[in-house]
């Protein structure tokens, strides 16, 4: 390594890069630099020590010694309060491009003493503060907005304290090998496409005919009203649906030729919108993209795979 | 006392191949006044388990296969009109006994499922506005299919929070099912068994279940699971107080098994799975964690 | 072109955060007990100023109150100097520097937002700290305002934490901000001592600080003196290297009085060429005694020293009439030693001082002088005429009283044949009118006399009551002689009893009245404690200078090295007790936990070590079969102390022997 790159601030600082697992906030990775608030306190004790010496004032040396002690001491505390620190993050749930998304970090104390004041955040935004008893664990959502589709990167957190005085900055870059899907933001004025792509499955379907009562099950947001069971409700048993069957099933092919003239984007939020509604109204439906097919089917698996596709469309996987 | 758990074990063990750790978790879950879901494909021996713990224990057994028609009158029972004494005569359905085993729960409509569930929580049945109190001890044991199957009604999570706790049985290992292939089946087997406890004794194991000691080292602990299952971003609900309880009284019958008059941390660690496996649910994927990953997650806690 | 819309996001900026109001009040109760001192030395003015501005940031604080305006502000700052300008027509010096940074920080206070405005007043108070120390140097002083800086940490980290007080950390908070003060000690220790003194002042100080000192001047008017008499402020302090001498041997020599107008005394004019010529060398009758003096600052440029001084201190001037002089005032704490002889001869007059010594207003007091003259015409020696003059106040009715009567007209006159009722001074002034009136050379010295032994701390203690003026007589046998004329009154006329005593002993714990003795001990006890412990500390903290930091190095064995090796030695001592203190915190065992858990720790630990795993989730019984699989030696003796943990932590029959068995068993185990 040449010296250059040695001296490489941004190097020096990010060392490691992404990583995986639970970090521990070692020596190594604790940077520690004076606030401006400690350096106009430097200034202060400097103006002290210059009183005491014109004074020849004892107790203002005196006062002067302690304050400066004082200072070298909350120095050693403010990096105590790093050290050892162990971090871990989980990947953010996927959302939708445009909404927030939170990325959970786990810090644990190991040692036993308190940790007041810790701030986690991204550079240069506000950041969120935790306290964490001795051998204490603690969660904290980091919020992240979703600005496009596919998958980020978490990118480098900043942890760091000001702890106890305020007169010293220690803090550690986190490179958190964790990565955010994004799913297309679903948009687009095209409705679910209708009989065309319907067809007649013969396996029957699961209470989206109807033609006979096959039973009910509770209420989801989004149910007909006319298939509420008002009954039920009467007798205050809740909300439950009436599911009735038939022997026709809706599956629907959602597919990149059905929207020809449109741009990429707007395309792959157009699918999405319809992987929503497909989804929202419970009916089994496939995918066909550019390099990706997926089979008719249902559920939450199969919802978030479908996305997922769509998300990382044009990206590498 | 610990004696007669062996002799129960022994008696349950040797009807049911190689699921010692089941049949311990079922015991507790009955000395602990908890009721029990057993989750698994048909023929893996759940309603031979329960059969057995009926026999063994000494208690008044009844067996309700829940289906898509059946009405909750069915399960209760009902008043019917008697032409000789003019009068309505209650006629009492399979709830009321002392072990219920209730057979693929998940078939039935929930109207059936809430009737059976609420007779459950409050130990006792209302009809035609007349309140009659189940007896006691009351074990209700409800298998499930995996609820993928078609043609079913799974149990809301509101439901499954009455049951204390939720097992598999699995598969039997090479050695068990061996055994099982080449003599005689457990149905057999079940004829042959004799009461190990009458009522009052197994009532009397039920209190010295709730005698067995709890430290504050120990009340820590537990409400640092609880409070993680609140807090981990891995699960979209936490544990209720009443699930904490729940595992603290099934932690305690575990102890009493194990033949301890005391609470290990272990002993929470054995019944965290089967306690809050069907109650937390995962935040990614929406559905439960199976028991190692649940354990798994709640390592995270420390013992204190 | 719309460049100046382009708005950079807001970047984040931690100190730009508001101040918690948590934080805001801990340190409106910090700034108050700061400003507290200085406001009882300032106008009332700038006392109402301040502290409404405290109260009413007070109430903004709890009823949220919106901001002044800067207008508001400016204008308040600008009213505000001029005030002060007005108070002192000056901004710059002591006094008015200490009000302005009084008022600046009150109106820092209006305009407080964020953490960085509250972080500058926290500041600020640390330096107003400091200039309270410039008053006043007490341990007192020093205890009260050493609670202070505690509070002022403590603020800080209250502001830094910023949680607005939802953790009720507050006992937390104060127990961190005393650590981290107690941690600074060892360090505090090592600057104070090896930092080197500079001597200052780095630039010229205005002495304009108004508050008056006790002590001697160099003038004395009759009546002066018995004003210091009822003051029990301390004068200084002396040890002595060896014996204390007898207390009619204690005469701590001040300012010499040669003129007068009949009524006042005083030295000579500054001017006076006198004043120039150094004190000539003189026959010792006996060996020299040293002593080391800790001298209150008077803001006078005298050294008190026995009679005579053979070895001056530095810096300091031994004038012709043997009064010693430092080259500046003294307005600090100031210690030095001296060499005296206590009996002396010196025979060496000169016209001029004789002169001096003869010099009496035409007209005054003319009683006085016939009687003088009449004893002149008895007397056949100078000698004899000083009897002369004793006798007459020994056998006439003659009272020493701190109460005299005043005196108008012709003092000296009035005192020697009506009132006869007076302090030392009465008694000096008269003594040397009558004998320059008889033509004998005369002068009267003021000073101290006698002084109070502290056997804590082994030193004579001199309060301002021990003032003392007493007269010197030019003898031709034998030179200056000390007359006291007060010491023939018999005791039978001396009014006071503390009076009584000052001639007589050192100790003045010879009591009046016997019922009261073990309190009035008791009492003295405690005072002479009290005041050693201030002794001490005047010794080693107030006045810790070069010379005392000198004396300590080379007692140290450090005496002859450079500053650059002494800087040298510092820095690494720093360097060694921050590595420790390091070591200590970011290693800090597990202390906070109870002892049965950090012997099972211990034990965990310790298999550990040979493979058995520790995660921390691990209970007992799991760790415990682990333990025995992997150590199938010491199956037993892992499955009994394991087996002792778990009745220990988990069943309820546990008692302190179980578990001081269990804790020695964990240490006596190796594996």
């Amino acid at each position: 390594m040449s010296l250059s790159s040695r001296l490489n601030l941004a190097r020096f600082f990010n060392a490691k890069g992404a990583e995986a697992g639970t970090l521990t906030l070692t020596q190594r990775r604790i940077f520690i630099l004076p606030t401006r608030a400690g350096v106009s306190f430097g200034m202060i004790l400097l103006a002290m020590f210059l009183a005491a010496i014109n004074y020849n004032n004892s107790l203002a040396y005196l006062l002067t010694f302690l304050l400066t002690s004082v200072t070298i001491v909350s120095m050693l505390h403010c990096y105590r309060n790093l050290q050892g620190l162990q971090l871990r993050a989980r990947t953010p749930q996927a959302v939708f491009a445009g909404e927030t998304q939170k990325l959970p970090i786990h810090l644990y104390n190991p040692s036993s003493q308190r940790r007041l004041a810790i701030k986690l955040g991204w550079p240069k935004q506000p950041p969120q503060q935790v306290d964490l008893d001795p051998q204490q664990g603690k969660w904290v959502n980091l919020e992240l907005p979703a600005l496009s589709r596919g998958r980020h990167p978490v990118g480098q957190i900043t942890l760091y304290t000001r702890f106890p005085l305020g007169f010293f900055h220690a803090w550690s870059y986190l490179h958190f090998e964790v990565s955010a899907l994004v799913y297309p933001k679903p948009s687009g004025i095209r409705r679910l496409p209708e009989e065309p792509f319907q067809q007649q499955g013969s396996e029957g379907d699961r209470g989206r005919g109807s033609d006979d009562f096959i039973g009910q099950r509770p209420y989801h947001p989004g149910d007909s009203l006319h298939h509420l069971n008002w009954k039920a409700l009467a007798r205050e048993r809740g909300l439950l649906t009436k599911q009735f069957g038939g022997d026709r099933s809706d599956e629907l092919n959602i597919s990149w030729q059905m929207l020809a003239e449109q741009t990429t984007e707007a395309k792959i939020s157009q699918l999405c919108r319809w992987v929503v509604e497909a989804e929202q109204s419970h009916l089994r439906y496939g995918l066909e993209i550019p390099g990706a097919h997926i089979p008719i089917g249902q559920g939450q698996q199969h919802y978030e795979q479908s996305l997922t596709a769509l998300a990382l469309y044009g990206q590498k996987p | 006392m610990h004696a007669t758990i062996q002799i129960i074990l022994q008696q349950l063990n040797s009807v049911i191949l190689g699921k010692e750790v089941q049949l311990k978790l079922a015991l507790a879950c009955l000395l602990a006044r908890g009721h029990l879901l057993i989750e698994d494909i048909p023929g893996v021996g759940k309603t031979t388990l329960s059969h057995a713990l009926a026999t063994t224990l000494g208690l008044k057994y009844s067996r309700i296969q829940f289906t898509s028609d059946l009405l909750p009158a069915d399960i209760l029972g009902s008043a019917i009109y008697e032409r000789q004494s003019g009068e309505f005569h209650f006629h009492a359905g399979p709830v009321f006994s002392q072990l219920v085993l209730a057979d693929e729960i998940n078939r039935a409509t929930p109207k059936t499922q809430s009737a059976l569930l609420e007779a459950m929580e409050e130990q006792q049945v209302s009809i035609e506005g007349e309140t009659r109190p189940l007896p006691d001890p009351f074990f209700v044991i409800a298998t499930q299919n995996p609820s993928f199957q078609v043609g079913t009604f799974p149990l809301p999570e509101s439901q499954l929070d009455r049951f204390l706790m939720r097992i598999q049985l699995g598969y039997p290992d090479a050695v068990a099912e061996r055994r099982l292939l080449s003599g005689n089946s457990g149905r057999e087997l079940l004829s042959k068994l004799s009461a190990v406890t009458t009522t009052p004794q197994l009532l009397a194991l039920q209190q010295q279940v709730s005698q067995v000691q709890c430290t504050d080292a120990l009340i820590d602990y537990l409400q640092a699971l609880l409070h993680f299952s609140r807090e981990a971003p891995y699960f979209s609900n936490g544990l209720s107080p009443r699930s904490g309880l729940g595992l603290l009284q099934a932690a305690k019958a575990w102890a009493f098994i194990e033949g301890r008059d005391y609470l290990l941390p272990e002993d929470l660690q054995q019944l965290l799975p089967h306690v809050a496996g069907h109650r937390l649910v995962s935040q990614e994927v929406g559905e439960h964690y199976n028991s190692e990953a649940l354990l798994k997650l709640f390592q995270e806690v420390p013992v204190s | 072109m719309s460049w100046w819309r382009k708005q950079k996001p807001k970047r984040y900026q931690e100190d730009q955060r508001t101040a918690p109001v948590n934080g805001v009040i801990w340190l409106l109760a910090a700034l108050l007990l700061v400003i507290l001192p200085h406001l009882l030395r300032q106008p009332g003015w700038v006392v109402a100023t301040c502290l409404a501005i405290l109260t009413w940031r007070l109430f903004k604080e709890f009823k949220g109150w919106a901001l002044p305006r800067t207008v508001f502000r400016l204008l308040l700052a600008v009213t505000l100097l001029a005030g002060t300008y007005f108070q002192y027509r000056t901004l710059n010096g002591l006094d008015a520097g200490t009000t302005l940074l009084t008022l600046m920080l009150s109106l820092k206070l209006i305009e407080l937002r964020t953490l960085r405005d509250a972080m500058i007043v926290i500041l600020l108070g640390y330096f107003l700290v400091l200039s309270g120390f410039l008053y006043d140097q007490s341990i007192l002083s020093g205890l009260y305002l050493l609670s202070v800086v505690l509070l002022l940490t403590t603020s800080l980290l209250v502001l830094n934490h910023s949680d607005e007080g939802q953790s009720q950390a507050k006992k937390e908070y104060f127990k961190r901000a005393t650590a981290i003060l107690l941690q600074a000690l060892p360090l505090v220790l090592i600057l104070f001592i090896l930092v080197p003194r500079i001597p200052g002042p780095l630039w010229a100080l205005p002495n304009n600080s108004s508050s008056g000192t006790t002590g001697l001047s160099d003038k004395m008017s009759i009546g002066d003196i018995t004003r210091l008499a009822d003051s029990d402020a301390v004068a200084f302090r002396v040890n002595f290297t060896g014996e204390i001498p007898a207390a009619d041997k204690l005469y701590w020599r001040g300012p010499i009085l040669w003129q007068t107008d009949g009524r006042n005394w005083s030295t000579l004019n500054r001017a006076d060429p006198f004043n120039a010529l150094t004190a000539p060398p003189f026959t010792h009758l006996s060996e020299a005694i040293e002593y080391s003096v800790t001298l209150l600052p008077h803001k006078q440029r005298w050294l008190f020293a026995l009679d005579l001084v053979v070895e001056q201190p530095e810096q300091s001037f031994l004038r012709r009439d043997f009064q010693l002089l430092h080259k500046d005032k003294i307005n600090e704490l100031y210690r030095y030693t001296v060499r005296s002889v206590l009996d002396y001869k010196n025979s060496q007059l000169l016209p001029q001082e004789r002169k001096k010594a003869l010099q009496l207003p035409a007209n005054s007091n003319p009683q006085t002088r016939a009687l003088a003259q009449q004893w002149r015409q008895q007397a056949s020696s100078d000698q004899q005429l000083v009897t002369l003059a004793l006798n007459y106040f020994q056998y006439q009715p003659f009272y020493y009283s701190r109460t005299p009567p005043a005196l108008r007209g012709e003092p000296i006159d009035q005192f020697l044949f009506s009132a006869k009722k007076g302090f030392c001074e009465h008694y000096a002034a008269a003594f040397v009118t009558l004998m320059r009136g008889a033509g004998v050379p005369a002068r009267v010295v003021t000073g101290y006399q006698g002084g109070e032994y502290s056997e804590l701390g082994d030193y004579l203690l001199v309060r301002q009551s021990d003032a003392h003026a007493w007269a010197e007589v030019w003898l031709q046998e034998s030179g200056w002689v000390r007359v006291d004329p007060t010491r023939v009154i018999p005791p039978d006329r001396i009014e006071a009893y503390e009076d009584l005593q000052r001639f007589t002993d050192t100790r003045n714990d010879k009591l009046f009245n016997p019922d009261t003795r073990w309190l009035h001990s008791a009492w003295l006890q405690t005072q002479r404690g009290w005041d050693a412990v201030n002794h001490q500390w005047s010794q080693w903290v107030v006045g810790f200078d070069q010379q005392q930091q000198q004396r300590l190095l080379e007692r140290l064995g450090l005496g002859n090295l450079n500053i650059f090796a002494l800087v040298g030695i510092m820095v690494l001592l720093i360097l060694a007790l921050l590595a420790t203190l390091s070591l200590y915190l970011l290693y800090q065992r597990q202390k906070q936990r109870e002892p049965l858990q950090q012997a099972y720790q211990t034990l965990c630990q310790r298999l550990a070590k040979r493979g058995v795993d520790n995660a921390p989730w691990l209970g007992p019984k799991q760790r415990c079969q682990q333990a025995m699989r992997k150590l199938p030696k010491q199956r037993q003796e892992i499955k009994s102390l394991f087996n002792h943990y778990i009745q220990l932590r988990y069943t309820k029959n546990q008692t302190a022997d179980a578990q001081r068995a269990f804790i020695q068993a964990v240490k006596r185990f190796r594996c």
